[in-house]
């Protein structure tokens, strides 16, 4: 078990129901495939470290939301929580890409005063073949919300690692330039215990060595 | 542990002191007249699972237990006129007030802490825990003669006729004299009060239990905090393999125990304030009829047939993977607690792998030359046992607590289906009784394991590795408990809802 991290993010992944947000968590988290899955019931919790500069970790703490509309007043009340969030649509349904304004507004509604810093994701990228929604459309919009965008799947891993890291590394940089602040009463950044103690120690043991000679 | 000095110890007793006081504010809630008013904050929400044989008047003082007070004098004692006891509860006491002498002395004389630790484990009747498997069967004997004298004083009870919901709890405290299992619970949760702080000063790790003393924050509220506090320390201090590996808190969060936890808490908080206004908006029959529902909600919440099934007792390993399935199956909710059943059998074959069993000295024999042949052998070591004991106990309750997150975000927005609230309520509460059960017997089978494979080691580096088992052990079940509770008003909102459908369908 590694305790030790910089600071802890909380991320929620949203979108339609069937575009497969709980196997990309879970290709991420657990780093397999689950080829049958139940539908998610309310919401659920993942977690997993991210190195995202030698030495500095951080912890992401990840919400996996029903699509289901009937557990949407459950999900809502994660949103304000979050720093960050992954918004997944199928790039074979066509319709859960036409469905991403409607996630958008509704965040925006229930995030405040707060905001969370989204990635778009086309997802089952890996079905190329039955693809509804072309990438350049989709960087269209996503670019239009000041998203960036990517293409992943879970059953192929492909760029999953990087769909995580790269919003992972986007929230670091504008929690280090001061734009996103650690919060009383928000959980969305949590300030972890800092590897320096490691240093410090490692610092007696070089001086104790010094010392020696 | 020897060089814990007077001062510490002065502190133990302090903390013990404050807790009962802190202690008797729930104990006076249960016991309040109206059950409704236990439900107005999230406090007195969890207070009435501590339906314990340690329950007791409020108005009784701390200090009215004398050091000296032995188990003959309990007859004497106001206290066991009054408050039920069992079997369990009856030893409870006297092992209490032995207890409390015992830290008396300690903060006046200054003996070790060590001492202290053994005195607990022997006061409580726990004889030493290395025995706590063999002996229970015994025990379980008297538990039940005990329980059946209890019945007759229990009816004659003053208290019993002054207090409404009196009754309940002593009918639920008669009950868990007649199970072992349950109340062998009783007891480890007595003694995991009692003694945390004793311990928590030579064996680390049990340090946040102390967090359970405070009964005003919410359940995630203490685990998260205890969380908290082990993340420090590991992070802080290059500790002991050990207790690196054995920190319930950090293990339970990893298990996503606590998000959960969190999440059902919403849960019950939203309907809590639904139940609230939807009851204020009605009026007459209508309001009585539902009244009547809700007071048949509350009772199978109160855990009172604890019982029934303890009949049967000792049915094998087996039987919870199928119990709980068959049990979760009849709540009519779309999922599987099949998180919760894998784990737990993963657990068992791990018990069953590890556990060596009973030599003979030929076999002593043999194992010894074996041993010195391969002194590498995968053999588990107590540190080990106990590590994945820690981490099963955490386990299992993070993954009993989804099931009732689960179950709760169904019972609300899950598709409707052909079951009233109240036979939701009754599996829930036999659910729960189950799982509290399988807790304790998997903490007595890792104790009989640490036993069997640490047989050559030294008590005090031995005992405290089997107490700190039965110790989350217990913890686990209040957690569960506390958990379970959370699910009232759940199924409150749900029996409301459907009621005022179908009056409007009419």
């Amino acid at each position: 078990m590694e305790a030790i991290w910089l600071y802890q993010f909380r991320l929620i992944v949203i979108g339609d129901s069937t575009v497969g947000k709980s196997c990309l968590i879970r290709r991420f988290t657990e780093g397999r495939f689950a080829q049958v899955s139940d539908p998610t019931v309310g919401v659920d919790f993942f977690s997993r470290l991210v190195e995202i500069e030698p030495g500095k970790r951080i912890k992401l703490q990840i919400w996996d939301t029903a699509g289901q509309e009937r557990f949407r007043s459950i999900t809502r009340a994660y949103y304000r929580n979050s720093v960050g969030g992954l918004l997944l649509f199928d790039i074979t349904n066509r319709r859960s890409f036409q469905n991403v304004h409607k996630w958008l507004e509704e965040t925006k509604v229930h995030v405040q005063p707060y905001q969370i810093v989204f990635v778009l994701v086309g997802h089952k990228c890996d079905l190329d073949t039955q693809r509804q929604v072309t990438r350049h459309e989709a960087e269209k919009v996503a670019a239009g919300y000041g998203m960036k965008y990517i293409e992943t799947s879970a059953r192929d891993a492909i760029n999953v690692e990087k769909a995580f890291t790269d919003l992972t590394r986007e929230i670091y940089e504008l929690v280090k330039k001061g734009e996103i602040t650690i919060q009383e009463g928000w959980e969305g950044v949590k300030s972890g215990f800092v590897p320096n103690v490691v240093h410090s120690s490692e610092e007696v043991v070089k001086s104790d060595r010094r010392c020696l000679c | 542990m020897s060089e814990n000095d007077g001062v510490k110890n002065m502190a133990t007793v302090e903390e013990i002191s404050s807790f009962e006081n802190g202690n008797s504010g729930p104990n006076k809630q249960a016991q309040s007249a109206d059950p409704s008013a236990t439900q107005e904050s999230e406090s007195e929400c969890i207070a009435p699972t501590r339906k314990r044989p340690e329950t007791k008047p409020p108005s009784e003082p701390v200090t009215s237990v004398l050091p000296d007070e032995g188990p003959k004098s309990v007859d004497k004692d106001p206290v066991s006129k009054q408050v039920p006891q069992t079997g369990w509860g009856y030893w409870g006491n006297w092992g209490k007030s032995l207890l409390s002498s015992a830290s008396a002395t300690v903060a006046t004389v200054g003996q070790g802490i060590s001492n202290v630790i053994e005195k607990a484990e022997t006061s409580l009747g726990i004889p030493s825990p290395t025995e706590i498997s063999s002996e229970t069967q015994n025990i379980g004997d008297t538990n039940v003669k005990a329980g059946s004298v209890y019945k007759e004083d229990g009816n004659t009870s003053p208290m019993g006729a002054a207090l409404g919901v009196f009754s309940t709890i002593s009918t639920a405290v008669q009950s868990t004299g007649k199970s072992v299992i349950t109340g062998g619970l009783d007891a480890l949760e007595f003694i995991g009060k009692k003694t945390m702080d004793v311990i928590a000063e030579g064996d680390p790790g049990f340090k946040k239990t102390k967090g359970l003393m405070n009964r005003n924050s919410t359940l995630s509220q203490v685990l998260r905090e205890a969380k908290d506090k082990e993340e420090l320390r590991t992070a802080n201090e290059v500790t002991m393999d050990t207790e690196k590996k054995a920190h319930y808190g950090l293990l339970f969060d990893e298990f996503q125990g606590l998000s959960h936890l969190e999440a059902l808490e919403m849960l019950s908080r939203e309907s809590e304030i639904k139940v609230k206004s939807l009851t204020n908006s009605l009026s007459g029959e209508e309001l009585e009829n539902i009244k009547l529902d809700l007071e048949q909600i509350k009772e199978a919440f109160s855990l009172a047939e604890l019982s029934d099934e303890d009949d049967d007792e000792k049915k094998e390993d087996e039987d919870f993977t199928t119990e709980i399935t068959e049990l979760f199956s009849q709540l009519h909710v779309s999922t599987r607690p099949d998180k919760l059943t894998n784990a737990r059998n993963t657990v068992h074959e791990w018990i069953r792998m590890s556990s060596s069993k009973p030599l003979t000295e030929e076999e002593e024999e043999r194992k010894q030359i074996e041993l010195e042949n391969s002194e590498e052998e995968d053999k588990k070591t107590i540190e080990d046992i106990h590590a994945f004991a820690i981490q099963s106990l955490a386990e299992l309750t993070a993954y009993s607590i989804e099931m009732f997150h689960k179950t709760a975000a169904l019972i609300l927005h899950g598709q409707k289906q052909e079951i009233t609230a109240l036979k939701r309520s009754k599996t829930l509460s036999q659910m729960t009784i189950l799982l509290c059960k399988e807790l304790s017997s998997m903490s007595k089978e890792f104790a009989t394991c640490l036993t069997a494979v640490g047989v050559k080691e030294k008590a005090d580096v031995l005992n405290p590795l089997i107490t700190g088992v039965f110790l989350e052990a217990s913890n686990s079940a209040s957690y569960v408990q506390d958990a379970f509770q959370l699910l009232l008003p759940v199924l409150e909102i749900s029996l409301i809802q459907s009621q005022i459908e179908s009056s409007q369908s009419k």
